[in-house]
């Protein structure tokens, strides 16, 4: 039998139903990462275009108040922990093994079950709205305002619960990029010549580890206290509202860097490519990665800035906000090297990529001015906010992901999409997110706040609101160019063949779409662009790196990436799809109180949990 | 994109010198990794350690930074330092356990893991009586003092009867070395989160039960 074949059994997943709900292919978890995260950002923005058409007018009464909380708070929590980071893991989960040239991530079953997780909680958060009590506390849920005396119903209980379920994917899936990333690289592929978006997804891999508990802190108390009478943010019993705002903030602003690095990471692979060249500057650009995600967990107290501490403390808070900007802007003035220097190919690809520089910039201009304590107390809870941070998330969330659609969709499903409508689609986007975005400057600073329904004629906003809903609307249908040109490229798009762009990371030198077992030989590596070199990375005379001999890929060291280990990798398992539903069933029951329901669904977990790690006879080639 | 001949030589990088570990295509390791789940164990380690970090940051926090709480009555330490010393004891007989998998004593190591199942279901029952004394004078609902102290202890005992079911699980495994998995794997991951639940314990002592009582 040829290797070929005997890989392709190893490791292919049967077409049934059966293997639709098991499969821990990463190639299709990475897949259903990326198009349900794009489902969530489509209901997220048509939440915004909502808010945008209430607002657009002085007095409109297209919503209620209540409903307009609870549109723009799920729009909030949509975007940023159901979208922004998920998008992010599905780009990670698809080209991690590839660009290492692993078979597949360490732990493929809690791959797949991080995945489940993420789909069923999102389901849960959106659960609230079929009863029509979704959370109305905005993203962060200040105490007191989310406490049950002034939150009846349980649309903060959704929040909290739907949240708690969420860490617990987003924990696992940062553990399994740890572990893939130090331990399945290719031989040769040592720590300094890794791809950076390595760097950036294992940077906020282990923010994710050190900060997320904090949201899980708060999220817990916020549930004890709203559902079994503790009284961790009530004063009259002691308690400190603050302490919410500390724990969220802990967690939250080393969040920011979960949802942003990852992006410029991918910006640091493709620019080059297009430029055609190697990034200037790789070690500087790895550094500030990882010292922005250090720096990242000294700087939470600047969303408080406006509650009163000591004046020392917030200087201190202040200093390390800026400090930030310093390790941005080597990141910035890398990538312009990289262009300046370089021969550019302008594709879409690339011109999503300069836009998010541009977008960046201003966004990271308008933070360093926030992060100057008396900017901050004027514009505190105002429109310059909302501009600062749809800048930095739109700007530097969303255009990277474009950008990174267009460079890497045609390895996924083998097809190009067309350039020319990918150009309309950025200058269409780019126009309506600056009409959209940049006119909330003024807005702010002339004294709209945030999260207000509507406003009165006479105070000088109208306009400004006008034409931040037209841009809104132009923005939409800037990314709607792109996702006509996804779906008509999967039948009417050039056939990309294994390396459209003749880049310079390991997944290119595989077939598009990829084999189900990646590359047959685990590829070796010499230097920091495998496929620019004059190294065969597949050459195996002996084929001793094939590894047919059953579900293996190689295991090698930490940083000097020497082999190891062969590591086996279980085949596919129907157990993480089921322990979900027992958790499913769990966080329901949690938010009902059907405390019986709920230790059902813990025996449930506990069970399927241990059929799912019982061990199993190694999977061989028949 | 059109991608000249000329221009896929220009990103050539030639490379004269290739490193000898590279070049040579190592002889094909031949052990099985075993390393992968006892980093997994660790980075859980991790996370859960900066959960019980952030609990106690929450607790002084809520204490305004003192060790005692104004206008109320310390922990008894009757029971609390007797239940150290029995998840100390548990963890020292774990560790035995692990010596002798490695030695390859199993039905030893089977009683090793057995006695320290043992050992924490006697932790938890001291707990329940620690509980139902404490719980005359204090109770989560009581203040916000009350709900920090159930709420840290609890998740203590959650963690602890987490552990259980994996010794539990540990010792209904059928073999210390099955053909797949790698030896005593299973078993030293299992005891790596029983001593840090262990650990936690300490601290708990230190900070609720100890901290209060000191004038």
């Amino acid at each position: 039998m040829a290797v070929e074949e005997r890989l392709t059994q190893l490791w292919e997943t049967p077409h049934t139903l059966y293997g639709w709900f098991s499969t821990v292919d990463h190639k299709q978890i990475g897949k259903r990462y990326l198009v349900t995260a794009m489902a969530f950002l489509i209901v997220g923005g048509l939440e915004a275009l909502v808010m945008r058409l209430q607002l657009a007018r002085a007095n409109a009464t297209l919503l209620t108040p209540e409903a307009y909380n609870q549109i723009f708070t799920m729009h909030a929590v949509t975007m940023i922990f159901w979208y922004a980071s998920p998008i992010l893991s599905g780009f990670a989960v698809y080209f991690v093994p590839l660009l290492i040239g692993a078979r597949d991530m360490a732990f493929p079953r809690l791959n797949a079950f991080t995945y489940w997780s993420y789909l069923f909680s999102g389901l849960l958060l959106y659960g609230s709205a079929l009863i029509g009590q979704s959370p109305h506390g905005g993203w962060f849920a200040y105490v007191p305002f989310t406490d049950s005396t002034y939150s009846p119903g349980l649309g903060m209980d959704f929040y909290a619960l739907s949240l708690l379920f969420l860490t617990i994917s987003t924990e696992g899936g940062a553990i399994n990029f740890i572990v893939t990333i130090f331990r399945l690289r290719a031989p040769g592929m040592t720590i300094s010549k890794m791809p950076l978006f390595l760097y950036s997804t294992l940077t906020i891999s282990c923010a994710i580890v050190l900060a997320l508990p904090s949201l899980t802190v708060g999220c817990v108390f916020l549930e004890v206290q709203r559902q079994w009478g503790f009284h961790f943010f009530d004063v009259a019993h002691g308690g400190a509202p603050l302490l919410w705002q500390q724990l969220f903030w802990i967690f939250g602003h080393p969040w920011v860097y979960v949802i942003f690095l990852p992006a410029t990471g991918m910006v640091s692979m493709l620019l080059p490519v297009f430029s055609r060249r190697p990034i200037v500057g790789y070690p500087y650009v790895a550094l500030s990665t990882v010292l922005t995600g250090l720096v990242g967990f000294g700087v939470w107290v600047h969303h408080m800035f406006a509650v009163g501490m000591s004046q020392m403390g917030m200087s201190f808070f202040s200093a390390a906000s800026m400090t930030i900007s310093i390790f941005s802007a080597v990141q910035v003035f890398a990538w312009l090297a990289t262009v300046w220097t370089g021969r550019v190919v302008p594709t879409a690809s690339f011109k999503f990529a300069m836009g998010f520089i541009a977008l960046l910039v201003i966004g990271g201009l308008n933070g360093i001015v926030t992060a100057v304590i008396p900017v901050d107390w004027q514009v505190h809870d105002t429109y310059f906010v909302v501009s600062h941070l749809h800048y930095v998330l739109v700007g530097a969330n969303v255009f990277p992901v474009i950008a990174g659609f267009y460079y890497w969709l045609p390895k996924i499903t083998g097809r190009l999409m067309d350039e020319r409508l990918g150009t309309w689609s950025f200058w269409v986007s780019f126009i309506g997110m600056n009409l959209t975005f940049f006119p909330m400057h003024v807005l702010g600073i002339e004294g709209m706040t945030r999260r207000i329904y509507t406003f009165s004629s006479g105070l000088g906003w109208d306009s400004m609101n006008e034409l931040a809903t037209i841009g809104a609307f132009v923005l939409a249908f800037g990314i709607l160019l792109s996702v006509i040109n996804f779906f008509s490229s999967l039948t009417g798009g050039r056939v990309a063949g294994k390396n459209p762009w003749n880049a310079d990371t390991l997944e290119w030198s595989t077939e598009s779409p990829p084999a189900v077992y990646g590359s047959v030989h685990i590829p070796t590596v010499v230097s920091r662009h495998p496929l620019w070199d004059n190294y065969e990375e597949e050459k195996d005379p002996n084929d001793a790196r094939v590894l047919d001999q059953s579900r293996l890929t190689l295991s090698s060291t930490p940083l000097d990436a020497k082999p190891a280990a062969l590591a086996y990798m279980p085949a596919d398992s129907l157990w993480p799809f089921l322990f979900n539903l027992g958790m499913t069933l769990f966080f329901v029951a949690l938010i009902i109180k059907w405390l019986w329901l709920a230790l059902a669904g813990v025996i449930a977990m506990l069970v399927f949990n241990a059929v799912w790690l019982w061990p199993r006879p190694m999977k061989r080639p028949a | 994109m059109a991608q000249t001949d000329e221009e896929a030589r220009m990103s050539t990088i030639a490379l004269d010198r290739l490193p000898p570990e590279v070049a040579s295509h190592p002889p094909l390791v031949t052990t099985l990794d075993e390393r992968r789940g006892t980093a997994g164990m660790w980075l859980f380690i991790l996370t859960e350690a900066a959960l019980f970090i952030l609990l106690f940051f929450s607790y002084f926090y809520l204490a305004q930074g003192g060790w005692r709480w104004l206008g109320e009555e310390p922990p008894k330490l009757r029971l609390a330092i007797p239940m150290l010393v029995v998840l100390w004891i548990s963890s020292a007989v774990l560790h035995w356990g692990e010596r002798q998998v490695k030695a390859a004593r199993y039905s030893r190591a089977r009683t090793g893991l057995g006695l320290t199942i043992l050992l924490g279901v006697i932790f938890l029952v001291m707990q329940a009586f620690e509980y139902m004394d404490h719980l005359k004078t204090l109770t989560p609902r009581t203040n916000v003092y009350g709900s920090i102290f159930y709420t840290i202890t609890t998740f203590h005992a959650a963690h602890l009867i987490l552990g259980l079911l994996m010794l539990c699980y540990a010792l209904a495994l059928p073999q210390y070395e099955p053909v797949n998995h790698p030896p005593h794997r299973p078993y030293h991951n299992t005891a790596l989160y029983w001593h840090f639940v262990d650990f936690v314990w300490f601290w708990i002592i230190i900070f609720l039960y100890i901290g209060p009582n000191i004038r």
